[in-house]
């Protein structure tokens, strides 16, 4: 804190090298003496007190800043940035500490995490600080009902979840986990591209299913090179998915269907669909003695994945976790940087308004419902062109439903539906181990199932407490304001001036009421 | 008749005493201060002008917020209502100025709804339904359909509906906006009825005449606040308006004409009809030039909205041609007539004006999705969007901490003067304002006149559709009145009076009801 002198004479720019330096060397020089984490808790800490010490120095230009200035952002930003920017600095360092050696990896998370503590403060509004803080609650209050479950069936919890988190680290599951989210990810984004618009996609099982079945189908009696055929099964994969959620987007708007009904019965149709054609008088094979598939698709087909030898597995991560990560930013860039994105987001907050605006509701309506389809149709690849490479009895099924669940969790948000599908698969895979240690697996179930319910029902409550809130304090705000700029700006037009500051003082007189309630 | 009191014994204690009651809303103080007392067994008047907070105080009262301050007494006890359900258990009840009724179901059914555990759904039901109606003379028959109702009957069975759960004080909302003169007095009739068995009306208006002339007791509230509360035989409506307003409103009055030989939007008999078949827009035919605002009057639901859904693209014509710049527009979508530069004022702003949730800078974008400066090809211009979102908030006086803040977390009035100065951007040619100034405060009100007197000296064509009768006049180069859908009659704003068209909008013609209306198209504008 003696630092802030020192700040104010240096230019901006020298301010996040000096946090950065300060919280990577703290970091750097304490892991000698103590444990690597301890180290870089208390470097990112330091970091961050220099930079909220520094700040009323160098915010003056900072609108982001001043805006959420108030109750909210003593009492919820700051906290919320400190545990952000040491969770991010730790998790960084201990995913770099599985390829580098151990003092590299904590400089590196230390600089990081600083780096976060100054990113964080300065562009954390209110609002996104609230989600952050929903979030934690939803988590803690879940983990505090499994404990419970836990604790009822007699069952040590902290034995489980030290269990658990130990074998949800291993590399081999890891790299499990990132296979799954990978699934998981693309099944939550085609749910949540239809809650963006307040349509729920349930088909998307049923969409994938068909999608993977009929890609499978070419892949297995089409041999293409390389590129080419795994362009064209994309493409198969996707116009499926797309004319499957189609029909219930066309039922949808030109009948009225809901399409809640009409997905689930086409995931009811596709099944009996996927049946009749997964039998060896038709398309299928004989894949092993008690298995029948599509027949196994040419190499040049695959995708090949990616050795997992920086996290020290000898499994291979799905090579399709980019194409997950592509439709994440797609999601993201057409959701917020387009004109089409903004229609759908228009329509999905107000039908009214949106039509009013020139939107054509109907057709977003369609649209909406057969991009969901096309980004489901991608759910069953990772796992067929990347490790089964035939649609067999086996295939998974209900992917699409837990996709519901990881797009609630993650708030539709594409960053957040990752968080959401990372965290869903630890639970699973790291409840693997549970049943050698005689403790019911299913005790991972009822974690997802009770995050879902706190974070919908923490984050909703949050949500609007916090906009009354902003209301409440942007009223008050204005409040005290307004005397003075409601007389000048009524001042114009002819009439009793009198009258006009007798008027004025009204707000202006509540307002001190409002701050008196504080 | 009613309880009286325990301890006193001599005077009733008040139907209903609000005490101190402050209500804040964001950007706006709705209620603060305010005291009323209302004795059991009168018709108590509460009137203010639209936005003085006169609904927000009965929705307190009616339990459907809570007040920030301030206490409710009913019969001398206070009383915490949590919800509306709490108030009807100690005896109040509210109608609403829109009604609350199912079409496809009967009398019986609507008025049964939700209170099942009163008198349960048959015979025993039926039989308090028909009780009631005798009672209060309310002329029910329980087993109609809802549909076949008339807007007096609807009114009717909302009474009946709150009797039925037991109020014995009843507030109304603005009864009389949607009613016609003869209905007004039918329903003056029924309140007199339900004053003499005892129960205590709350009546809300804003309409002096009418309040003067059914009223016992009448309390004035004006920005939020009670201003007195008098006895109607000793006021005057002249009195009275001048402590609703407190002297002198901004009036609402255009200076030189700006009217120009040039058609900008021209609408040939055109014709909108219900899903039923039913002409709800019936041969409008009218010129909207250069410079120039023609008002709309009507009462409400007489084809006001579905006329301008129609000019928006919004709502298929039957038959009929609208023309905007002499270029055939018949038939085209909402996106393209607003792209060839028409804007449009909406008259619900949170349902058509609006996306609440999201921040100002998006909703400049709204509406102008595909234009300049907010869009670019497929691709939102943020920084483009944001800039003029700025723009608008300083040159429209939208108060505001900034352009980042949800469109929920600002005022009416601000509200609108952002919608306002959205939809002025770009340079439209012509506007379609629908209540511009609804709800909102005198001081955004005075602004939003002179933002549409600036657009029309600057050549817009505007059509306004309002049911202020006093903005109508002021604003207006030329008013027509609608009735049922069609113009009945044109009237020069400079000449004619609020009175002349109020009679205009009842069918009576613009020269009153003693004067034969000879045809309803009949043409007097300007009387000489």
């Amino acid at each position: 804190m003696s630092d802030a002198p020192v700040d104010r004479v240096l230019s901006g720019p020298a301010r996040p090298v000096l946090a950065v330096v300060l919280g990577a060397g703290l970091t750097f020089g304490l892991d000698l003496v103590l444990l690597w984490w301890a180290a870089l808790m208390i470097g990112v800490v330091a970091a961050f007190a220099f930079v909220f010490a520094t700040d009323r120095f160098a915010s003056a230009d900072g609108d982001a800043f001043e805006r959420d200035r108030g109750v909210l952002h003593g009492v919820l930003v700051v906290p919320t940035a400190l545990v952000l920017s040491v969770a991010g600095g730790l998790l960084a360092a201990w995913l770099l500490d599985l390829s580098l050696i151990e003092p590299v990896a904590a400089l590196m998370g230390g600089a990081l995490g600083s780096l976060l503590a100054l990113l964080l403060l300065r562009r954390l509004s209110g609002m996104l600080a609230l989600s952050f803080a929903a979030v934690f609650a939803a988590g803690a209050i879940a983990i505090a009902v499994t404990a419970l479950v836990l604790l009822a069936s007699g069952i040590d919890p902290l034995h489980t979840f030290a269990r658990m988190l130990e074998y949800g680290t291993r590399p081999d599951s890891m790299v499990q986990i990132i296979n799954d989210s990978t699934t998981y990810y693309l099944a939550a984004v085609a749910v949540a591209i239809g809650f963006q618009m307040k349509l729920f996609n349930i088909g998307v099982d049923g969409q994938y299913r068909l999608a993977a079945l009929m890609a499978a189908t070419v892949g297995g009696y089409l041999v293409l090179p390389p590129v080419i055929s795994q362009i064209v099964l994309v493409l198969t994969a996707v116009v499926v998915g797309g004319f499957w959620a189609g029909i219930a987007g066309y039922l949808k708007v030109t009948r009225g269907v809901s399409e809640v009904i009409s997905t689930i019965m086409l995931n009811a149709i596709a099944t009996g669909i996927t049946a009749y054609l997964l039998s060896t008088d038709r398309i299928a094979v004989e894949i092993s003695t008690n298995n029948i598939g599509t027949p196994p698709m040419p190499e040049s087909a695959w995708v090949p994945g990616i050795p997992a030898s920086f996290l020290g597995s000898d499994e291979r991560i799905f090579g399709f976790v980019f194409l997950a990560v592509a439709v994440g930013v797609a999601y993201w860039v057409m959701l917020n940087r387009t004109r089409f994105g903004f229609e759908l987001r228009a329509t999905g907050q107000s039908k009214t308004a949106a039509e009013a605006s020139g939107v054509n509701v109907r057709k977003m309506v369609f649209l909406a419902m057969v991009f969901s389809g096309v980004v489901a149709g991608l759910v069953g690849l990772p796992q067929l062109l990347g490790h089964s490479h035939h649609y067999a009895l086996d295939f998974p099924t209900g992917i699409g439903f837990t996709g519901i669940a990881i797009a609630l969790l993650g708030r539709n948000h594409p960053v957040g539906v990752a968080f959401a599908a990372l965290f869903w698969s630890f639970l699973t895979q790291a409840s693997g181990i549970l049943p050698f240690d005689s403790i019911p697996q299913e005790i991972a179930v009822i974690a997802q199932a009770t995050i879902v319910l706190t974070v919908v029902v923490v984050y909703e409550v949050v949500h609007r407490w916090g906009r009354r809130y902003q209301q409440q304090q942007i009223g008050r705000q204005l409040g005290t304001v307004a005397g003075p700029g409601a007389e000048s700006a009524q001042a114009p037009p002819e009439g009793g001036t009198d009258e006009r500051g007798r008027d004025a003082t009204v707000p202006a007189a509540d307002g001190e009421h409002g701050g008196e309630a504080r | 008749m009613s309880s009286t009191s325990s301890g006193g014994g001599t005077t009733p204690s008040p139907a209903v005493e609000l005490h101190g009651i402050t209500k804040r809303f964001p950007g706006v103080v709705a209620n603060h201060d305010i005291d009323i007392t209302v004795a059991p067994g009168t018709v108590h008047a509460i009137v203010g002008e639209n936005g003085a907070g006169k609904s927000t105080l009965m929705k307190t009262l009616y339990g459907m917020h809570r007040p920030d301050e301030g206490h409710v007494y009913v019969k001398g006890r206070e009383v915490r209502f949590h919800s509306p359900s709490d108030a009807i258990k100690h005896g109040i009840g509210m109608v609403h100025q829109h009604f609350m009724l199912a079409d496809n179901l009967t009398v019986l059914e609507n008025v049964v709804l939700g209170a099942e555990r009163r008198f349960g759904i048959g015979k025993r039901a039926r039989a308090r339904v028909r009780e009631l109606s005798e009672q209060y003379g309310l002329g029910i028959d329980p087993d109609r359909l809802m549909e076949e109702l008339g807007v007096g009957d609807r009114q009717r069975v909302e009474i009946l509906k709150v009797l039925y759960r037991g109020a014995e004080t009843i507030i109304l909302d603005e009864p009389t906006a949607v009613l016609v003169p003869q209905e007004v007095d039918e329903l003056f009739d029924n309140l007199r009825g339900l004053k003499r068995e005892g129960l205590t009306v709350i009546f809300i208006s804003h309409k002096l005449d009418e309040v003067l002339s059914v009223a016992d007791e009448i309390t004035v509230i004006r920005r939020g606040t009670t201003v007195d509360t008098v006895d109607p035989a000793a006021t005057t409506a002249r009195d009275l308006a001048t402590m609703m307003v407190g002297g002198e409103l901004p009036v609402p009055e255009l200076r030189e004409s700006t009217v120009t030989d040039h058609v900008v939007l021209s609408l040939e008999a055109v014709t909108v009809r219900a899903p039923g078949g039913r002409a709800v827009v019936d041969g409008v035919s009218a010129d909207i030039h250069r410079g120039e605002i023609v008002g709309i009057a009507g009462v409400e639901g007489n084809g006001q909205s579905e006329l301008i859904e129609a000019v928006m693209g919004m709502r298929p014509l039957a038959s009929g041609r609208v023309r905007l710049e002499g270029r055939d527009v018949t038939g085209w979508s909402t996106l393209r007539l607003r792209e060839a530069g028409v804007g449009y004022i909406p008259e619900d702003r949170h349902r058509h004006g609006v996306l609440l949730e999201s921040p100002l800078w998006e909703n400049r974008i709204l509406g102008h999705q595909t234009k300049p400066p907010s869009v670019r090809g497929p691709w939102i211009d943020r920084s483009g969007a944001r800039a003029d979102a700025a723009r608008i908030v300083s040159e429209y006086d939208v108060r505001t901490p900034g352009i980042d803040v949800i469109a929920d977390a600002l005022s009416g009035g601000n509200q609108q003067k952002f919608i306002i100065g959205r939809e002025m951007s770009g340079a439209p040619r012509f506007l379609v304002a629908a209540h511009p100034t609804r709800g909102v405060d005198v001081g955004a009100q005075a602004a939003i006149w002179e933002q549409l007197r600036d657009a029309r000296a600057a050549g817009l064509a505007v059509l306004l559709v309002s049911a202020d009768l006093d903005e109508l006049i002021g604003m207006s180069d030329r008013i027509h009145v609608i009735l049922r859908g069609r113009l009945v009659a044109q009237a020069d704003p400079t000449t004619v009076t609020p009175e002349q068209l109020g009679s205009a909008m009842t069918g009576a013609g613009l020269d009153g009801p003693k004067e034969g209306d000879t045809g309803a198209d009949d043409e007097n504008g300007g009387r000489a």
